[in-house]
């Protein structure tokens, strides 16, 4: 046991000291304090625009003015609407699930603000699916949801051309009949908030417009915004 | 090795060690019975649960405009039972059809298109749940012959697979899950 041990501690244990400027450590610390600097920075610049629970755009720009077909086959233009904050989505009547979610979180956002806010406020629903959703269809189904929501289309090439300059998309799939008019359709399932100066601000998807009171805030901050 | 020869004696040392060996064959029987209770045990549950044990939870049917010729059910089903079932599809008065659907999203960001696919069956795991909800999985009403009102009730058939099985409910027609 003795004979053992002395052997143990006659072994040389201690290493060679570090240099005190050892580059590696160096440069590890100077990593770290950058990324620590830009962490602190980007949260800053975050906060400043935070407040927002929609995906705010960033810089705003002018939203495409649709020209769409309204009710009684009238033209209705976006901006038709300043002044108002627009919340539209795509969709169309057949769809079961994601459309009748989100006008039912629009109408309970809608009916959560003031009367006097309400009447700063339109909800738009745009169908792609102008062959089976004519403009009095369209009319009853968003009505039903609140009198006070528009239903639009147009035809093909014009739903398109929206569709497009929003970055949407959707298309067409076939149903398990082989009948023309069974099928459904895959849709961008945003809705985009057109602030009272005419400009895209926020979008919400699906999902997130069920958190309808953080919804009703955002669009209470919108129309609190200085206008120019 | 001094001090053990000061605690047991050479006759109690082996007396030790038969005593271990006589536990070692013990603890080997033990086992097997162990396993062979396991065994029973599983085969006497697989038995017992070859009926499918499914409850339904929060069940709703969406109000829809009159408009609207489909409209969907949601709920949450929870199999008690340790096999695996499948809701495979429902039958109600009021419509034609009924249909499980998936919720498909394709793509990234503003391009992602959110639809629904008809599939042949919804998975329900064994001791676990299968949760319908608005933007997700449903049980898509096609064909609408009436449209109920919020607060109405409405007679719906749920099928579960295996064993052809089925659970008749009242669901309330609603607009929007309750809290």
């Amino acid at each position: 046991m003795s004979v053992a041990s002395s052997k143990t501690t006659s072994v040389p244990s201690t290493p060679p000291r570090r240099p005190f400027f050892d580059w590696r450590v160096w440069t590890v610390a100077a990593v770290l304090l950058v990324a620590v600097g830009l962490s602190v920075l980007f949260g800053v610049k975050q906060n400043a625009q935070q407040g927002f629970f929609g995906m705010r755009l960033f810089p705003l720009k002018t939203a495409y003015d649709f020209k769409l077909t309204g009710p009684n086959g009238a033209e209705v233009r976006l901006d038709q609407f300043q002044g108002k904050t627009v919340l539209f989505l795509f969709g169309f009547t057949h769809c079961a699930n994601i459309c009748p979610t989100s006008l039912t979180n629009l109408t309970e956002v809608y009916r959560a603000l003031t009367p006097e806010e309400r009447k700063q406020v339109q909800v738009v629903f745009i169908s792609v699916d102008p062959d089976r959703d004519k403009p009095q269809t369209l009319e009853q189904y968003v009505t039903s949801f609140d009198p006070s929501f528009i239903g639009l289309t147009a035809p093909k090439p014009t739903i398109d051309q929206t569709v497009l300059a929003y970055g949407a998309s959707y298309e067409m799939v076939a149903g398990p009949t082989n009948e023309p008019n069974d099928y459904s359709v895959n849709h961008s399932a945003y809705t985009y908030l057109v602030n009272p100066s005419g400009k895209l601000e926020l979008l919400y998807g699906n999902e997130k417009l069920a958190d309808v009171q953080r919804v009703v805030s955002d669009i209470q901050a919108v129309l609190r915004e200085p206008r120019s | 090795m001094g001090q053990t020869q000061n605690v047991l004696s050479e006759s109690e040392l082996r007396a030790l060690c038969v005593f271990v060996v006589k536990c070692s064959r013990l603890a080997a029987i033990g086992y097997w019975l162990f396993s062979l209770a396991l065994v029973l045990l599983s085969v006497h549950l697989a038995l017992a649960d070859d009926q499918v044990a499914v409850t339904v939870q929060r069940p709703w049917i969406r109000a829809v405009p009159d408009v609207m010729d489909s409209t969907a059910v949601y709920m949450v089903l929870v199999n008690t039972s340790s096999i695996p079932a499948e809701l495979v599809g429902g039958s109600t008065t009021i419509a034609d059809s009924v249909a499980p659907m998936i919720t498909t999203k394709e793509g990234e960001g503003l391009k992602q298109v959110v639809g629904m696919k008809s599939v042949d069956a919804l998975k329900i795991p064994a001791h676990g749940t299968l949760v319908l909800e608005p933007n997700g999985n449903h049980l898509m009403v096609m064909g609408l012959k009436e449209h109920p009102k919020e607060g109405a009730q409405v007679d719906f058939t749920i099928k579960l697979e295996p064993g052809d099985h089925e659970i008749h409910l009242k669901i309330p027609v609603q607009k929007k899950p309750v809290p």
